[in-house]
């Protein structure tokens, strides 16, 4: 029943569209930050394998600033319609908020200057604003009894935000108090594995299994095997990490190829939907979840490659950069397109008003620059990642910063266009 | 989602038909574009416009009118009104949409087809329709048969899919 129950109670269980906005608001903005930052650094990503500065503020501004940021608003918005529980507190949702924006911006300067102080404050304050995002949801999902497959993916991403969560306070702590890590880069390591695959990675798959058949217009996917990726892939992340942590590779390897053999299960089931729709044009928004489809199992392959020792100083940060910016920040971006349109012509619905056209308030040209931009933004990245070449890297990262800035002026232009058709047609309705 | 109830299994078949005819709608006018005045002569023209504009329009009519008439006051009736408030909204944006489109296509057919500034606002609102119903059926496929699927009984689902069936070939 989930996929149904989600429209059936997407009227009636919509927060006020100034939550999600907010996060999905920040989520642009420090999506420009994280290119900009990328841009500025880029002498240091070619052989970058960890360590303080622009580098590793630019990384956190993709994963917490956009990812993070953006599940958060999503997680508020359609967990609640889509599990039938209302969220417990709108007031805990906006303070969740207003922990992570000044949080981040503190991590984010602590990491650029190298500065423990500042980053521990701005670690426990993003810290605070997770924990609490972690409750809503965890307190959502107790009272969910069914809809098992999206749940239980819910779950594994709630335990891998818990670890992220503890790993990233014993980094910062050593960075602060001088460092009383053993293994500061294998418990960093483990972190990002964490961090990508177990919480967001998790996250973007249970929702895929809402989001997706319904913009395409498709049977329910199959929910054994979209139940088996989501344990295969926890069991993964779980072996990876304990094998990074403990600079053990067999634990490491065998995470890798359980966890291909998961996403080979996710993209089965999700090929399925695509196989069966109904809506034969999906445009530009499925070219980018496409593309981000087929970087997650790159993403493993090349982090193998690094595990087995492969040319480290290349194809370690070419792992971060596909898996980061490449599978997650693209499927983000490819589904962020499609569900701001669709959540604001939800919200435009008002007796008597007619509702805004999802295309009225879709930006195509600065989407499509949007789209080819930071393609090319990937492309160039990885092949100067690759092959150790600062210029292409820099000129990858100033694609992707036009491309960040091309999609906020999609945002606007629908924020925008929204508040004029509410306008217009309330002007209308008085008349 | 649907394949246990007899009356969401019909109207998911309609579901189908509809979403066919409009993507071809959608297709040729985006092709044609806004700028390019179509030949009514044409054989292909007239037919699509024919099929696509009489045939939407009456099953869009015949379709909203089951579901306000006969299937939402069952669902109101087991607490489900939100969603039929919802619907019947919707259902007022699009059928007058669908009969004035309708209208100008069968003006044009039977006269001397399209001016330039009629062929613009016909096909932007075309577009509309297109769009509209689409996102329409959307909502339908992935929350109205759900509802149908836990609110209908099987006594009640015989009896709504005898009266689709009964308006179906009165059509």
């Amino acid at each position: 029943m989930m996929f149904g129950d989600f429209m059936m109670g997407a009227r009636s269980r919509l927060l006020p569209m100034s939550i999600p906005l907010r996060f999905f608001g920040a989520a642009v903005l420090f999506h420009i930050a994280a290119w900009g930052l990328l841009l500025g650094a880029a002498g240091d990503a070619p052989g970058f394998m960890g360590g303080l500065g622009h580098l590793l503020a630019s990384l956190h501004f993709v994963t917490l600033g956009v990812l993070a940021m953006t599940a958060m608003g999503a997680a508020f918005q359609l967990l609640p319609v889509a599990t039938k529980r209302p969220v417990r507190s709108e007031a805990a949702c906006k303070a969740a908020f207003w922990l992570m924006v000044p949080g981040l911006l503190a991590l984010g300067h602590g990491m650029g200057r190298g500065d423990g102080l500042v980053l521990a404050v701005g670690g426990l304050l993003v810290a605070a604003a997770l924990t609490l995002f972690g409750l809503l949801v965890v307190d959502n999902l107790r009272r969910v009894k069914d809809m098992r497959v999206i749940t239980d993916q819910a779950w594994i991403a709630m335990a891998g935000l818990l670890t992220l969560l503890v790993l990233a306070g014993l980094l910062v702590a050593d960075y602060a108090l001088g460092g009383f890590l053993g293994n500061h880069q294998g418990l960093a390591l483990a972190h990002g594995v964490v961090a990508a695959y177990g919480f967001m990675g998790m996250m973007v798959m249970a929702f895929s299994f809402v989001l997706i058949p319904m913009f395409c217009l498709s049977p329910p996917p199959d929910v054994k095997n979209g139940q088996r990726a989501g344990w295969l892939a926890g069991a993964a992340v779980l072996l990876a990490a304990v094998g990074l942590a403990l600079s053990l590779t067999p634990l490491v390897v065998l995470g890798g190829l359980l966890g291909l053999a998961a996403s080979g299960l996710h993209l089965r089931v999700m090929f399925k939907v695509l196989k069966s729709r109904m809506r034969k044009q999906l445009g530009d928004s499925f070219i980018l979840v496409r593309l981000a489809w087929g970087l997650m199992p790159l993403s493993i392959l090349v982090g193998l490659a690094a595990a087995f020792g492969v040319a480290p100083d290349r194809t370690g940060p070419l792992f971060g950069f596909l898996l980061v910016f490449g599978w997650l920040l693209t499927f983000l971006l490819g589904v962020l397109q499609r569900i701001l349109p669709f959540l604001a012509s939800m919200h435009s619905v008002r007796p008597g008003v007619k509702p805004a056209l999802v295309s009225a308030l879709t930006a195509d040209r600065p989407l499509r620059l949007h789209m080819i931009t930071h393609i090319a933004a990937l492309t160039l990245v990885s092949a100067g990642l690759a092959g150790q070449w600062v210029w292409l890297v820099r000129l990858g990262a100033a694609c992707g910063l036009v491309a960040a800035v091309s999609f906020a002026l999609s945002v606007a232009y629908l924020v925008n266009s929204l508040r004029k058709h509410l306008n217009n047609q309330m002007q209308h309705v008085e008349k | 989602m649907f394949g246990n109830t007899q009356i969401g299994t019909l109207l998911h078949e309609e579901h189908v038909r509809t979403i066919q005819a409009l993507q071809s709608l959608e297709e040729y006018l985006l092709k044609q574009t806004s700028k390019r005045v179509p030949d009514v002569t044409n054989e292909k023209v007239r037919e699509l416009l024919e099929h696509l504009l009489s045939d939407v329009a009456a099953e869009v009519e015949r379709h909203f009118g089951f579901e306000e008439n006969f299937l939402f006051p069952v669902l109101t009736g087991r607490g489900e009104g939100g969603i039929a408030a919802f619907l019947t909204e919707e259902h007022g944006t699009i059928l007058p949409l669908a009969q004035e489109l309708a209208e100008t296509a069968r003006t044009a057919l039977n006269g001397n087809g399209f001016t330039v500034e009629d062929w613009k606002e016909f096909h932007h609102r075309g577009v509309e329709l297109c769009e509209r119903e689409i996102f329409h059926i959307q909502k339908e496929e992935m929350g109205l048969l759900a509802a149908i699927s836990m609110f209908v009984d099987p006594a009640a689902d015989a009896d709504l899919a005898a009266k689709y069936r009964e308006q179906s070939q009165a059509a």
